[in-house]
């Protein structure tokens, strides 16, 4: 049987058993994003629209899966989604920023053979698509960050009415201080693991330092680990900002009507 | 006391940034290669194309006027052709200020023609520039725990660079590398992110527990499936065993995952029992259960996007080259989707193991109070 097929079931079933209704709506919404990566892809082939855009398009997708559907339609969620978003958009700029002048685009040295025999002129602009990959491999843990903040610092209001603005967006900074390790090194692992095989590669060519540094390959590995740890990072500022500031216009609107 | 030495840290910080960067923008001396700077460009043809699965694009021929900056002809004024396309897959279009490494072009010498040819992009200046951003905005955000968590992620690259250097150079097992690299990197990422604490030592066990016994799960699935499935195009560039690779791969791209889902856990039930330290142990394990509920879902998602974005512009480029729809998937995202389920998998049974062993650590606690 298909490896894939089996381990999407093992999945499945664990899921079941350790999470119950809300594991198994956890396994449908991990199915679904894998149909919006599709989707993404579909729309992609077509040289006429912008593969940002659509990017953006696909985030809001996945944040309404991973936020409304995994949890429900809440404050909490509401914000985690408007934060996740406007930490995306900060992200496309900087991203932006940096590959338009690095020139990173495109594919690396290790795959020109598996290439040569494909035509590579297809109208599809790189440049642009590298801004969606680095944006889509890091948008789980950006959304995943935003609940994490948003969520703790909604009890505190529970618990603690008379809390400030200021003393709320405290709070929600100190839970991101304690989240910040263990999100970065989620997203690095991942990467690690996936890029170990190049990196054996190099060695095993004896790059010197200089050309491993200002190689396409190399270069990309590491602007995308950067790009996707500022993401994780900016989102808790970004979050805390959002959340104290629209909790407690909600909380004071209650307390008038 | 405390914040005169926050303020030494920081311009040390900054001057460190400060002196790397402008390091990188004139180092062209340190190169063996030739560099050369941009200094003119002009478009001398352009021509629409069209291929044979009938994409269209458009071929671009640039005239580039460069200076060279290092070796014996610095200051040279030299001239570049490059051809570059709208798509820009295997081609770069140059402006005015990119750095290019430049190498004589051997036939044309033979002819005593003196022409030269782009062999590369100098990008170490905007390497260094973004890399120091990064561990600003981690310092500025995170504070302490920010600096902390730079510093465990140098030391975790350095141990991969290590443990491919050994492996590299003396052959030596790679499987066998990566477990004594799973026992560094939980316990130095755990001690460095959370300190040295009870809540530590049991998030550090589960972790080790969760990912060898996933990774045994992975193991013999693996096996017992033949591997159908799989398909290691993607891998074989690589001169070694590239199954033995992935493998780990595999060992290293959950870890991360597992040690979050572990140090989440047990920092929230040890929270709960110093609360109320008369807590009772199934009360515990229900809240447990909860916050596990809770995080999966979006823990399974980190990982999935994490893998299979990288795929994206491969697929592209089959889907544009009319591959069929199932061989391009199964080509270009077997291994990723392997890697995103084994991780999966991973996670979701660090919750019963990091539940199980934080709950027995306390209920020792509460036997000898």
């Amino acid at each position: 049987m298909n490896i894939i097929i089996v381990l999407a079931i093992i999945l499945a079933i664990c899921m079941l058993i350790i999470g119950g209704k809300k594991g198994l709506r956890s396994f449908i919404a991990l199915f679904l994003n894998f149909i919006v990566v599709i989707v993404l892809l579909f729309f992609m082939n077509v040289p006429q629209f912008n593969p940002i855009l659509l990017t953006f398009i696909a985030c809001i997708v996945v944040s309404i899966i991973n936020l409304f559907y995994i949890n429900e339609v809440n404050p909490m969620t509401k914000i985690a989604f408007v934060s996740t978003l406007a930490t995306t958009g900060f992200l496309v700029v900087l991203i932006w920023l940096f590959t338009k002048s690095s020139l990173i685009q495109g594919f690396g040295e290790e795959e020109t053979e598996e290439l040569s025999m494909m035509s590579l002129h297809i109208g599809l602009d790189f440049q642009q698509i590298v801004i969606s990959v680095i944006i889509m491999s890091t948008i789980g843990a950006i959304t995943d960050a935003a609940i994490a903040i948003a969520s703790p610092m909604r009890e505190m209001l529970t618990l603690h009415p008379e809390a400030t603005r200021k003393q709320l967006f405290d709070f929600g900074m100190h839970i991101g201080r304690d989240i910040i390790g263990t999100s970065a090194n989620t997203l690095f692992f991942a990467f690690f693991g996936s890029y170990l095989a190049l990196l054996i590669w190099f060695n095993d060519l004896s790059y010197s330092l200089g050309e491993i540094v200002n190689s396409k390959i190399f270069s990309s590995e590491l602007i995308t680990i950067c790009c996707a740890g500022i993401g994780v990072t900016l989102v808790i500022p970004i979050t805390a900002f959002i959340a104290s500031y629209f909790l407690k216009d909600t909380k004071e609107e209650t307390h008038l009507s | 006391m405390k914040s005169f030495r926050k303020w030494w840290l920081a311009a040390l910080l900054i001057l460190c940034a400060a002196v790397s960067i402008v390091f990188t923008h004139y180092n062209d001396s340190f190169y063996h290669q030739t560099i050369a700077t941009v200094t003119e460009n002009t478009v001398t043809k352009t021509e629409a194309v069209t291929d044979q699965f009938n994409n269209k694009d458009t071929l671009y021929t640039q005239q580039l006027t460069a200076k060279i900056t290092n070796g014996e002809k610095k200051g040279d004024v030299i001239t570049l052709t490059n051809q570059y396309s709208d798509s820009k897959g295997f081609d770069n279009e140059y402006e005015i200020g990119h750095d290019l490494f430049i190498e004589k072009n051997k036939l044309a010498e033979k002819n005593d023609i003196h022409s030269y040819d782009i062999v590369g992009v100098k990008r170490d200046v905007h390497i260094v520039t973004l890399l120091w951003v990064f561990i600003a905005v981690l310092i500025a955000v995170g504070r302490l725990q920010g600096l902390f968590s730079v510093i465990s992620l140098f030391i975790n690259a350095a141990i991969v660079w290590t443990i491919i250097n050994i492996y590299t150079t003396y052959d030596a097992y790679l499987l066998i590398l990566c477990i004594v690299g799973i026992f560094l990197f939980t316990i130095l990422s755990l001690l460095l992110v959370n300190g040295f604490n009870e809540k530590t030592m049991t998030a550090i066990l589960s972790t080790l527990v969760g990912t060898f016994v996933s990774l045994g799960l992975a193991f013999i699935v693996l096996k017992l499936t033949n591997e159908q499935g799989m398909r290691y195009e993607e891998l074989q560039f690589i001169t070694r065993p590239y199954k033995t690779v992935f493998m780990a791969g595999l060992f290293i791209g959950s870890l991360g995952a597992v040690m979050d889902i572990a140090i989440t856990m047990s920092s929230s039930l040890y929270g709960l029992y110093e609360k109320n330290p008369a807590i009772s142990l199934k009360r515990l394990a229900q809240s447990g259960r909860e916050i596990g509920k809770d995080i999966m879902g979006t823990m399974t998602n980190i990982l999935f996007f994490a893998y299979v974005s990288g795929s994206i512009p491969m697929l592209l480029l089959y889907f544009k080259n009319q591959s069929a729809f199932g061989y391009t998937l199964s080509i270009n995202l077997s291994l990723e989707l392997v890697r995103a389920l084994v991780g999966g998998i991973g996670i979701v049974l660090a919750i019963p193991i990091s539940l199980v062993i934080v709950l027995f650590f306390i209920k020792r606690k509460q036997a000898i109070r």
